[in-house]
């Protein structure tokens, strides 16, 4: 019985995908990793010509909120935080739902599985804010703007929960409902 | 045979460990290892923290200051707080790991701030980045310390630097300043710390560095004055104002010089006296010196008093030593008589002779019994000549008798004299005022009043005045004059020739002067062509005009302003005297008499006679405006003329036979000048024929 591939894009086709888990965890806890950094570390090196300035995401969110300006910092709060702590929620969510019987209804999971592949690539926001910002802000001596590491952590952190949410099988949802519909 | 296989026994196979595991867990696994190496290492390179208390904390900030060592950042603020009961700035810094090991109890910290001062500008850098802490260690490894006091301001001696350290001490009221820099001719070699009281109160003490390079320059018996500000002095040699440079002017200094030879290698720790000026300086090089002084006696036939214990003893202007004691000595024996000789004790200073070798009072000797046979001599001299204080000078004689310095027995070596130069004061001021008695003032005073007695009598004298009362005279005699008939005739002819002139106006008007003129225009146009054919006549034309000119300028005008200027002076010499008031009366009858003169003028009708010839001169005015229309159809005719004078000029050279034709042209013009000049001189003889045409 030999692999069948599929006729029309050559991929291989599998009932069942049982590394799923294991990979949807193992990206999920390396996205975690590089999450705390990316809050730890500051996000951007503002330089002028009397004082450098660092400041990490939320530091950054309080400052401005500081300013007044609560409409920016909202935003950023949301984007930069309560999106991806959302994202981790929701995966291991999943995750976990798959193994266990829940309450959940199978479709509303579902829906919740595709949100979370939608919304992962729009985290990568922050990332184009500094790197434009960053491009731009080139004066040498007077002032300029360099990403901080936290930066490269929290692209990656992005990255890791994309590749953790794609990893999921979503079928599996469904596997729950097919046991119970199927007891003999 | 139907053998049934066995049963095989199927037990689940033990499931390995991990089996299942997908590779993928590799990545966090690995993530892990390099957070966990990551941070591991810089844990084991994070430096020790050290502590150092700060009066106040200038800027000090928590993540951003620097502590630097030789200018390289070496460490970096943490935290700043307070020590217990805010006593004092307590910076935490982090220090690195491979230069901590350096840090032990000969490390200081100060800050380094923008600072201006007299000596310049330091810390300018620091202006746009902030303060950071300087901090100085030697470079030995010794037992870590972790607390420390940092310092005010940067210590003049840093750790693992080099230099003599010798320490300034002053009893007077110095100027010692903070930081100042001590020169050596001009250069900067060292520099001094800061000024602090003695324990004791009695004076003050200053540190202070010679850098390694200069250490040489300094031993036992160099001496230190104090060189800021300026000083002036009044001197034989005239003011003089002398100060080192401006940094020392405004900011203090000390410099120094090592007068004499033979001093010692300076050891650490040395404290020298700073004096307030040179003179003090190099005079107090006595006072220290080590050497013994070389003692002389002289003996003075004259007893000349101004001479004191402490007089200078020079020799070739050069203080070499003083005059320690003074007495008198009478020995028949030795000079064979009783006069009460002055006897001299001097105090030399061996060092100052700047001899080579070994400086010992042997050495001094030797060297003055050389110089005394080859003729050195002491004799007194003016110190001052205001005060009349006396000095020793020791000068070489050329035809000195000869003489040996010798000691006598135990008895001082004794000094040969020679002949005095006191130069007396008071002797100078008589020799003056008796020059001034001889000078012969009488006979100078006698002269001047003769002279003044004769001005008078001249002025006094008959004749000259006499002078105003001819000047009276003149002037009744001019009153006559004036008052005589015939000036009072004058009238009458003046208006007789007011009415030809009126007449011949007239006539002039009737003669239509324009058409005339026109005509005449005409006419010379007409002689000017036949004239431009040619331009020979015309320097000789202009040869005559110059001679005219010549004879113009002959005219004796200078010889007439010379008189008049001659006829004025005599006037106002006139003037001075007394009579001339009488003068004015004379005039007032002058005046009348001419008063009445034009009142018969008016009378005869004079003036009526002008305004009549002034109307007859405004119609001719008129008639002369009228004919003046013409003058432009004048110009064009002229400047016609000048075309065609420069064409002819052109064609000038074009061939012989136009230059013979102008040659005859000019023979011509020639005529026509000679006629005209003919016609100048009928005219000049009468002018009227030109007026009326006749």
């Amino acid at each position: 019985m030999g692999t069948q591939t599929c006729a029309r894009c050559g991929h291989k086709m599998v009932s069942r995908d049982f590394g799923s888990l294991q990979r949807v965890w193992a990206f999920w806890i390396m996205g975690l990793m590089c999450y705390v950094p990316a809050n730890t570390y500051p996000m951007l090196q503002t330089r002028t010509l009397f004082q450098s300035d660092e400041s990490t995401i939320v530091g950054g969110a309080v400052e401005l909120a500081q300013h007044g300006a609560f409409g920016i910092a909202f935003i950023i709060l949301l984007a930069s935080v309560a999106i991806p702590l959302a994202k981790f929620w929701a995966i291991a969510f999943l995750a976990v739902s798959v193994k266990s019987r829940r309450a959940t209804a199978n479709h509303s999971r579902q829906i919740m599985y595709e949100v979370v592949e939608y919304i992962g690539r729009w985290s990568m926001i922050d990332i184009f804010v500094v790197a434009i910002l960053s491009s731009l802000v080139q004066l040498n001596t007077l002032a300029s703007i360099n990403p901080g590491p936290a930066s490269m952590f929290f692209a990656l952190s992005v990255i890791f929960t994309m590749l953790s949410a794609q990893a999921f099988d979503s079928r599996m949802i469904w596997d729950e409902q097919a046991k119970d519909e199927d007891p003999s | 045979m139907t053998d049934t296989p066995p049963d095989v026994s199927i037990k689940s196979a033990r499931k390995l460990f991990l089996s299942g595991a997908s590779i993928v867990w590799i990545i966090p696994l690995l993530a892990l290892f390099v957070a966990l190496g990551v941070a591991w290492n810089s844990f084991n390179a994070r430096g020790p923290q050290i502590f150092v208390e700060f009066e106040k904390g200038s800027g000090i900030k928590a993540g951003e200051t620097e502590l630097r060592f030789r200018d390289v950042t070496v460490g970096r603020v943490e935290e700043v707080g307070f020590s217990a009961g805010l006593g004092k700035v307590v910076a935490t810094i982090r220090v690195d790991k491979d230069v901590a090991q350096f840090i032990d109890n000969s490390a200081a910290f100060w800050i380094i701030q923008p600072e201006v001062s007299a000596q310049g500008i330091t810390g300018l850098s620091t202006v746009l980045s902030g303060v950071y802490i300087e901090g100085s260690w030697n470079e030995e490894i010794g037992d870590f310390e972790d607390r420390f006091v940092g310092a005010d301001s940067a210590p003049l001696i840093r750790a693992g630097q080099t230099g003599l350290q010798i320490a300034f001490r002053t009893v007077g009221n110095g100027h010692l300043t903070d930081d100042a820099p001590i020169l050596y001719r001009g250069i900067e070699v060292g520099r001094l710390g800061k000024a602090q009281i003695a324990p004791r109160g009695n004076f003050a003490i200053v540190e202070a560095l010679i850098y390694d390079d200069h250490r040489d320059l300094v031993n036992t018996s160099t001496r230190f004055w104090d060189s800021s500000g300026f000083r002036l002095s009044i001197g034989p040699s005239g003011a003089e104002v002398d100060f080192e440079s401006i940094a020392t002017l405004i900011g203090g200094g000390v410099t120094f010089d090592t007068f004499v030879s033979g001093g010692d290698r300076v050891q650490d720790g040395t404290v020298f006296e700073i004096f307030p000026t040179k003179e003090e300086a190099r005079s107090a090089v006595f006072n220290a010196s080590a050497v013994d002084p070389l003692k002389l006696s002289v003996i003075f036939d004259e007893n000349v008093s101004g001479l004191a214990v402490g007089a200078p003893v020079e020799l070739s202007g050069l203080t070499i030593g003083e005059v320690e004691s003074l007495s008198g000595i009478v020995d028949y024996n030795q000079f064979g008589d009783s006069r009460v000789r002055l006897n001299v004790t001097l105090s030399l200073q061996p060092a100052r002779l700047g001899l080579p070798g070994a400086v010992s009072a042997t050495s001094a000797l030797a060297f003055l019994q050389d110089r005394v046979s080859n003729g050195l001599r002491a004799r007194l001299a003016s110190a001052s000549l205001l005060t009349g204080g006396l000095k020793v000078e020791l000068v070489t004689v050329a035809d000195a008798p000869d003489a040996q310095l010798v000691a006598v027995d135990d008895a001082l070596p004794v000094m040969p004299t020679t002949k005095n130069e006191t130069s007396d004061a008071a002797a100078t001021v008589e020799g003056v005022f008796s020059r001034i008695n001889n000078l012969p003032i009488e006979e100078l005073l006698n002269s001047a009043i003769g002279l003044m007695n004769s001005a008078q009598m001249l002025i006094g004298s008959d004749e000259i005045q006499q002078t105003p009362r001819d000047v009276r005279t003149l002037i009744n005699e001019v009153t006559g004059l004036v008052s005589s008939d015939s000036v009072r005739n004058i009238p009458v002819s003046l208006n007789a020739t007011l009415s030809r002139v009126e007449t011949l106006v007239a006539t002039l008007e009737q003669e239509q002067m324009a058409k005339r003129l026109m005509e005449a225009v005409d006419a010379v146009s007409g002689a000017a062509d036949a004239f431009s054919t040619s331009t020979e006549g015309v320097p000789e034309l202009i040869a005559e005009m110059q001679t005219v000119a010549a004879k113009a300028g002959e005219i004796e005008l200078q010889q007439l302003v010379d008189e008049m200027t001659a006829v004025t002076r005599s006037a106002d010499a006139v003037i001075g005297t007394p009579d001339a008031i009488a003068l004015p009366g004379s005039l007032k009858n002058a005046l009348d008499e001419l008063n009445y003169t034009l009142q018969e003028l008016r009378e005869g009708g004079a003036v009526e006679n002008v305004n009549q010839t002034l109307a007859s001169a405004r119609n001719a005015a008129d008639n002369i405006a009228v004919s003046a229309k013409d003058l432009p159809q004048i110009v064009d005719r002229l400047s016609a003329l000048f075309d065609q004078a420069s064409r002819t000029i052109e064609g000038y050279n074009q061939g012989d036979q136009i230059s013979r034709t102008a040659q005859n042209t000019l023979r011509d013009i020639q005529k026509a000048a000679d006629a005209l000049a003919s016609l100048a001189r009928t005219i000049e003889r009468n002018p009227n024929s030109l007026l009326l045409g006749r």
